[in-house]
Order: structure tokens, then C-alpha cells, then sequence
């Protein structure tokens, strides 16, 4: 696996054979139906998909409620096996909603078997891409004790303002 | 937050443990360079350089006062860190429960396919 500890790590089954849920992040017609936030739109038209190593998924997002925001999403795949694996990296680009800069990052999906006929999906994401990870341990365990160290200074700030 | 190099700044000078620490003792009280050894068993100039790390990824501000310079958390980058990794655990929550949706109907639609398929 990686030795760079991803700042994001998220971990869901779903009630679907693995490879329909496969084919829900490679047809780029399923895609269309639920990738994004609420409210967004991907004309079909624009999109562009070569699934292989060293292949490619582009597309935009656009939002009827605001015509001013418009992302283009251009994925490098730099290792993909068919019903187990899509790695690479992600360029997000355009007016961005919610306050998103453009940015890149890496990221490894990995679809698994579960009992039932279920699929666990693994999403990893590094945020951006060749940054050092903490030398004692995950994101998660470093972003634990700063969340303690933000508690303790927002009190400080408090104790200033009424002091 | 100012774009990718920024935040690759604060989450690299926030991979290291001995610099979390650091801004621990900071959340606490503002401290000079001597006063941050102290509680640490590296001497003077790593810490100086671990404050140079920080103050390079503006989570710390450092003023002279008298003679000696004094550090200052500057909590805001790090709140901003905290933040830019939720909104995307955030994004990832929407789309999923929308692919969650998304293959139940799929898995639907198969199933009616199949039953005429069958019935033919």
C-alpha cells in the first residue's frame, strides 16, 4: 500500500455487487447520476472516458442555480484494475462552489467483497499530492490532538476578550 | 486559505509532532524561543528551526519584544486545514449517499429487465 498516510480515509458498503459499483465510477452515463454535490448538473457531451493505466475520465459540472460556477474535472488514472482498483490523480479546475480552491489530489478507490452480494468501498485521498505525512502516526491522529490544542485556544481568545 | 502551496505549507509543518507541541505551549501563552526549550529535550536552534517552519506556514507570528522575539499562535491556518478536510469528508458523504441511491435503482431496473427477460 501507500507509505504516506492519506489526510482523507473513508470507508462504505454498499448493498450492490462489486461490479455494478465498479460500473457506477466508469460509465460515464452513471456517473452523470451522482457524482457531486446536490444541485449540480454534467452535460453527457463533455465528457471523456478512457479507463486503462494511463488513461483519463473528464468532465464538467455545471450549476443551473448559478451559471457563474463551472468545474472541469480531469482525472489521470495511473493504475486501474477492472472490478478492484482505480488510482491516480485528480485536477479540479473552474469557478469552484463552497469556498474550493482549484487543486490537485491523489487518490486510490479500492471496491471489495462483502458477504451478501455487498461491495466495501475504500476511498483514500492525499491532499495536495507529495506532502510529507505526520512521523507519528495518521492525519486523523494528529488532527485529534490539534482539535484539543484549537478547544484550548479558543478559550484563551475568550479569556482575552472578557479579561 | 491561499491555494494548494499555502495549505501544503501548514500540513507539512504540522506533520511533525515536536511543532504540534509547539503550538500546544503557544495556544497556551506567547513564548520566546528559550522559554519553548524548556519543556523539550532539543536544544535552541532545532527549536528555532521548527519556528521558522511554522512562522513560513503563518501559523505562527513572531514579535520582538526587548530583546528576545516572541511566538504567537496564529490559530487561523490551522482552523482553515481543519476545515478544507472536512469539506471534502463532506463531499464525499453527499456523493455517496447519492451512488447509494443511484445503484439501488440500477439494481431495480436490472430486476424488472430480468423478469421479462424471463417471462419472453
Amino acid at each position: 500500500m501507500d507509505a504516506v498516510a492519506p489526510q482523507l480515509a473513508i470507508s462504505r458498503v454498499f448493498d450492490a455487487p462489486r461490479a455494478l459499483v465498479y460500473r457506477a465510477f466508469t460509465d460515464p452515463d452513471q456517473v452523470a447520476q451522482w457524482w457531486g454535490p446536490i444541485g449540480d448538473h454534467i452535460p453527457r457531451d463533455e465528457m471523456e472516458f478512457d479507463i486503462r493505466p494511463g488513461g483519463f475520465q473528464r468532465w464538467t459540472e455545471v450549476f443551473p442555480a448559478d451559471p457563474s460556477i463551472r468545474v472541469r474535472i480531469l482525472i489521470d488514472l495511473t493504475a486501474v484494475t477492472d472490478d478492484e482498483l482505480l488510482e491516480g490523480i485528480i485536477h479540479v479546475t473552474g469557478r469552484l462552489p463552497g469556498g474550493f480552491e482549484p487543486f490537485e489530489t491523489r487518490f486510490r478507490i479500492e471496491f471489495h467483497d462483502e458477504a451478501q452480494g455487498r461491495t466495501r468501498l475504500e476511498i483514500r485521498q492525499w491532499l495536495p499530492p507529495g506532502m510529507a505525512s505526520p512521523s507519528d502516526g495518521g492525519w486523523s491522529e494528529a488532527f485529534t490532538k490539534l482539535d484539543a490544542l484549537l478547544a484550548r485556544d479558543q478559550r484563551g481568545a475568550l479569556a482575552h476578550e472578557v479579561g | 486559505m491561499h491555494g494548494t502551496d499555502q495549505l501544503s505549507a501548514v500540513f507539512s509543518a504540522l506533520a511533525d509532532p515536536t511543532r504540534r507541541a509547539i503550538l500546544a505551549e503557544l495556544a497556551e501563552h506567547d513564548a520566546t524561543v528559550s522559554e519553548l526549550t524548556a519543556p523539550f529535550p532539543i536544544s535552541m536552534p532545532a527549536v528555532s528551526r521548527h519556528l521558522k517552519v511554522l512562522e513560513r506556514a503563518a501559523l505562527i507570528s513572531r514579535e520582538r519584544s526587548g530583546k528576545w522575539r516572541s511566538s504567537r499562535l496564529e490559530a487561523e491556518p490551522l482552523r482553515e486545514a481543519a476545515a478544507w478536510i472536512e469539506r471534502y469528508r463532506r463531499f464525499w458523504d453527499a456523493s455517496l449517499d447519492r451512488l447509494e441511491t443511484h445503484l439501488a435503482a440500477v439494481q431495480a431496473a436490472e430486476r424488472m429487465t430480468g423478469t421479462q427477460d424471463r417471462k419472453a
